[in-house]
């Protein structure tokens, strides 16, 4: 290392909330890979362009675990994505299990059935917006107190069968397992977490219901090799997962909506026409990651020209990869009108987000119920005074407070 | 415009069903890709091209215009 050139270190600071850290596009001019420092500190490879990114998501030689954990690169210290997870030796198959285990529980026709469900839940969380605002008219609302976190907690509650009673004790977990500086604290809430799913498979296992708990109870009682271990870390993940990604999509989906009041006035009147180009384009630009997603390589690969060695931390930016002029014309130009719009914000290959289609048919359903209902909302303060989380796995905001 | 879909690459990801459901729809059981034509229903052809695009398994394929 010389004292004249740093390695850049993750995570990058942006201007605001709707932009991504400039930093990204100055290393991707450079090349498509780059080496930058973990929040941790340790030397990984961080892709910025969209080819180098799709191809590393599709390439079969980069996986979630590590040759040799012990000298694995750190992430961070949080408790997902922090550093290697699974078994070198079994990953892949243990990665197929759990597809197939999951895939009929989050297939398009079980979100289709559940459409009209999360729309009158959708309602109902517009009628505690209108509630809150008629209980001091004079007062902003915070967007994410009564919509962008509630809805998708009651959904995923109901699909994975948690009791929504608890979501103040899980949204306490999924805060201190994914800050970047957690530690012992992050490690200690995942146990915890854990123990809380191990307790709700116990429930299960007692009376199953059909829901995704339910399912995964079911499988382990024919395969012993799914440990309770496995179970409560795959059901802790799912709930976090499931929540707090499609909560930051709302949030950030309003605000890009908001900023720009003819393009709020735009989808206000054509809500239904236009949601599926909308959201999508949301989905690409909305930047949730301060690190990325994480892969090491498990083998020595060669990726757009750079030497890739086996045990090496690799994080895709699909931030980065989904703004690279390359492929997306006006890049940072929020334009419904985009199409193909083959953006990477779910990844691609074999680990595909799997709640893919559920965070769609929930955006789907929220931003025209939204619009009809308020088609004259608007912000209740400055994009600037809206701060970032740049120290959360997940990015977000912590408000969105608005007013109509 | 000839479809075909290979259910041993799919990953189960239902993006080609939610973008075309005249179309493709999926295993209630394994979640892997169903074909309900293999010409694109009416109407889907744009979306049709969007999920062989999309497929995050490169499991769509299309062939002629």
């Amino acid at each position: 290392m010389t004292t004249t050139e740093q390695t850049p270190r993750l995570p990058f600071s942006r201007g605001n909330a709707l932009e991504i850290a400039p930093d990204y596009e100055a290393l991707r001019r450079e090349a498509p890979v780059s080496r930058v420092l973990t929040p941790a500190g340790d030397p990984a490879w961080l892709i910025t362009s969209y080819e180098a990114a799709k191809e590393v998501f599709r390439d079969r030689r980069f996986g979630r675990s590590h040759p040799a954990p012990e000298q694995a690169s750190r992430i961070s210290y949080a408790a997902v994505q922090d550093g290697p997870s699974g078994d070198f030796e079994s990953e892949e198959r243990e990665h197929k299990r759990m597809r197939r285990m999951l895939a009929p529980a989050f297939s398009a026709p079980r979100m289709r059935a559940l459409g009209d469900r999360i729309a009158e839940l959708t309602d109902r969380c517009l009628d505690d917006l209108q509630a809150a605002r008629d209980a001091d008219p004079g007062a902003p609302v915070d967007l994410t107190d009564f919509l962008a976190f509630p809805l998708p907690v009651l959904v995923i509650c109901e699909l994975l069968g948690v009791p929504y009673e608890d979501r103040e004790k899980f949204r306490g977990l999924s805060e201190r397992i994914a800050r970047m500086d957690g530690g012992e604290d992050a490690q200690a809430a995942m146990t915890e977490f854990k123990a809380y799913m191990t307790q709700l498979a116990e429930a299960k296992r007692a009376d199953p219901q059909p829901d995704v708990i339910s399912d995964m109870v079911a499988v382990q009682a024919d395969d012993p090799t799914f440990t309770d271990d496995d179970l409560a870390r795959m059901g802790a993940g799912l709930l976090f997962a499931g929540h707090e990604t499609t909560s930051t999509r709302i949030a950030m989906g309003t605000l890009f909506l908001l900023t720009d009041t003819a393009r709020r006035d735009r989808f206000a009147a054509d809500p239904e026409g236009q949601v599926a180009q909308t959201v999508e384009e949301i989905l690409r630009l909305t930047a949730t990651s301060g690190t990325g997603l994480l892969r090491y390589a498990h083998e020595d690969v060669e990726i757009a020209g750079t030497r890739i060695a086996r045990g090496d931390a690799v994080l895709i930016s699909s931030d980065a990869a989904n703004r690279d002029a390359a492929v997306f014309a006006d890049p940072d130009e929020f334009d419904p009108d985009r199409t193909p719009n083959v953006h990477l914000a779910f990844g691609t290959g074999a680990h595909v987000c799997i709640g893919a289609n559920l965070a769609r048919t929930e955006l789907r359903t929220v931003f025209p119920k939204l619009f009809e209902r308020f088609p004259g909302l608007r912000l209740a303060v400055g994009l600037d005074e809206i701060a970032v989380r740049t120290n959360r796995v997940a990015g977000g905001v912590d408000r969105v407070p608005v007013e109509w | 415009m000839k479809i075909t879909a290979d259910t041993d690459s799919c990953v189960a990801s239902g993006q080609c069903v939610l973008l075309a459901p005249g179309t493709f729809d999926q295993d209630e059981e394994t979640g892997s890709v169903v074909l309900l034509t293999d010409e694109p229903a009416a109407g889907e052809e744009d979306a049709v091209r969007q999920a062989e695009l999309t497929c995050p398994a490169a499991a769509i394929r299309l062939a002629g215009a």
